[in-house]
């Protein structure tokens, strides 16, 4: 089945939040078991690497992956991660595209500013490409792909602050 | 001003060895730096596998100049100025390309992938041939230009000495990687350039410094060992981590050479070598190179430190990372995964997840790394008390070579012991003393 637009933004906008607010098991929670959560690299001027596999990403996770992160961030030990940063996610041109792989294909622009008091402000943007799907717990994620439209970035890319 | 040689205390009779912290501030000596070091040392530019083809071409820098290497239709690879003859144009329109012809966007010359210009628009009506004879309408090569196992070098004084001079006695250091490859190495797919705001000189020493590693790391080692505990199928046979060796939980073999001309070695025994990706190789390597040999290729991490801005890793994955300075306190950073061409799937794929762990802005280590060296940065301002005492490890460093450097047959400067040692940052800062000393 193929969702209304609302239902879609409700999940996305949901995903913000709980960001923004550092609500980490709420974040993954939207998360299917199987999830992967993809964010690739640049290849040349345009483009961008397309085989996870083949070619570097600059992530490329399952959900323990992503779990790990949120270990990462509450173990205070990481030198780039404490203290964290604000961060205020813009989620906005939501389209749902239809069905795909038993997949709900939509996708959204981004735009993500970070505030840290080492290092003041900064913004970065791009495309997402989320596949949804039902489950017994409602909507959730089941792949995100995050193009990063940023070059020569400043400060830390993770989980937050994309 | 102060010079080079009074921001370093070498006095190697006393056991002393200090260097002030300016050095990583002043922009009267990040000039110098640019003239003296970014001007006349051979400097990476890229790997021959970026531009496999005629026409394939990277633009790059060296120092502040733009240049740009590109393969001709005669296959030699060349490197020029990036600057249209005619008024100064870069030529290139991105970081990388193909071009059998590379136009000038401004007024339209042409140039072929050997340099000759082939076209001057309009030139025969407006120009007398000896206007033209004069004004040399050739693009100009570099002063020198040399690859060494396809890593590829250029060079801006006419007078530097060789390429394999240069590198010297890191090179066997660099063969220990190019030579898991019998069909050659390749760049991977995937391109990372981030910013540092910090002196380029600390990315040269943290490159070298094993010391960091089971502080500013510790946290990557939880982590991956905290992933495992969650998918251990997912984090077994070639994915399985090396967590514990970075938490220097067990007692490893490991230590520091000074190879000569400023460049470094650190080493250490990886925690489980049969998780490396060119493990599978061993039995075609053992016929090939001496059982030393091999052993340092797939059981002992290495990080080859070329002076003054490149960094060779072969640890789990590995790694290419070369550090430019824009100024005194801001670095341009970027990083490349290499690997040996034709590697079987599982071993590809292992070596990019373990390359994605740690070695981009976007991983479980590297942002660790940057802030480390943002806040030495910042630290670095507080000159009244201003000197880092390079002492740790000093006791322990031998002339000449270790028990491991034997094994492999080489000889550096000197030895060390352990990674966890400073000394190997000595032949960085002498060569640094040495090209700023007129
Ligand atoms: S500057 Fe290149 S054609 Fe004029
Ligand atoms: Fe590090």
């Amino acid at each position: 089945m193929t969702y209304e637009r609302s239902a879609a933004e409700d999940l996305l906008y949901r995903e913000a939040w709980c960001l923004d607010n550092k609500c980490w098991e709420d974040w993954l929670a939207l998360y299917t078991e199987d999830a992967v959560y993809w964010a690739p690299a640049m290849d040349g001027d345009e483009g961008w690497t397309d085989d996870p596999d083949k070619d570097v990403s600059l992530m490329y996770m399952d959900k323990a992956g992503l779990e790990a992160r949120i270990f990462r961030i509450e173990g205070h030990d990481s030198y780039a991660t404490d203290p964290l940063p604000h961060t205020a996610h813009l989620v906005t041109n939501v389209l749902v595209h239809g069905e795909q792989d038993g997949l709900t294909r939509v996708t959204a622009t981004w735009m993500v500013r970070t505030y840290a008091r080492v290092r003041g402000g900064s913004v970065r943007g791009g495309l997402y490409e989320y596949g949804l799907r039902e489950t017994a717990d409602g909507l959730r994620i089941a792949t995100k792909k995050i193009f990063i439209h940023d070059d020569r970035i400043v400060g830390p890319i993770d989980v937050y602050n994309v | 001003m102060t010079s080079a040689q009074e921001l370093v205390d070498d006095r190697e009779g006393e056991n002393i060895f200090r260097v002030h912290r300016s050095a990583f501030t002043d922009p009267a000596i990040f000039d110098q730096e640019m003239a003296e070091i970014f001007g006349r040392t051979w400097l990476y530019l890229c790997h021959e596998s970026q531009i496999a083809k005629h026409g394939d071409y990277v633009a790059t820098q060296i120092g502040t100049q733009p240049v740009f290497v590109i393969r001709g239709s005669d296959d030699d690879i060349r490197c020029f100025y990036d600057v249209c003859s005619h008024r100064g144009s870069r030529l290139t329109g991105r970081t990388s390309g193909s071009a059998k012809t590379l136009t000038c966007r401004y007024h339209g010359w042409c140039f072929n992938a050997e340099g000759a210009c082939t076209l001057v628009r309009g030139g025969d009506e407006a120009y007398r041939p000896e206007d033209l004879d004069r004004m040399d309408t050739n693009l100009r090569p570099i002063e020198k230009f040399g690859s060494y196992k396809g890593f590829l070098f250029g060079c801006l004084d006419a007078d530097a000495p060789p390429l394999d001079e240069f590198l010297g006695g890191a090179m066997p250091f660099i063969d220990l990687m190019t030579d898991q490859a019998p069909d050659g190495m390749e760049i991977l797919r995937g391109e990372s350039r981030y910013m540092m705001e910090a002196n380029w000189k600390l990315q040269t020493e943290n490159s070298t410094d094993g010391y960091h590693v089971a502080t500013v790391h510790r946290n990557f080692a939880t982590t991956v060992g905290y992933r495992e505990t969650l998918a251990p199928e997912g984090d077994s046979g070639m994915a399985k981590t090396e967590a514990s060796r970075i938490l220097s939980l067990e007692k490893i073999n490991s230590g520091g050479y000074d190879v000569g001309n400023g460049h470094m070695i650190n080493w250490a025994d990886r925690g489980n070598p049969e998780a490396g990706p060119s493990w599978p190789q061993r039995e075609a390597l053992l016929q090939r190179y001496p059982a030393g040999k091999v052993k340092w290729m797939l059981e002992r991490g290495r990080t080859v430190t070329v002076f003054p801005n490149l960094l060779l890793n072969d640890v789990a994955s590995s790694c290419i990372r070369v550090w430019r300075p824009i100024s005194a306190e801001l670095t341009e950073i970027e990083t490349w995964c290499i690997a040996p061409k034709n590697e079987a799937p599982e071993a590809r794929r292992a070596r990019i997840r373990k390359y994605e762990d740690f070695f981009f802005p976007a991983s479980l280590a590297v942002p660790d790394d940057v802030r480390a060296m943002e806040g030495a940065q910042i630290g670095s301002e507080a000159l009244e008390d201003g000197w880092n005492d390079l002492a740790l490890g000093h006791k322990t460093l031998v002339d000449g070579a270790d028990d491991a450097a034997k094994e492999l047959g080489v000889t550096p400067l000197n030895s060390n012991p352990g990674r966890e040692v400073e000394t190997p940052f000595f032949a960085f800062w002498r060569e640094w003393v040495a090209r700023l000393t007129p």
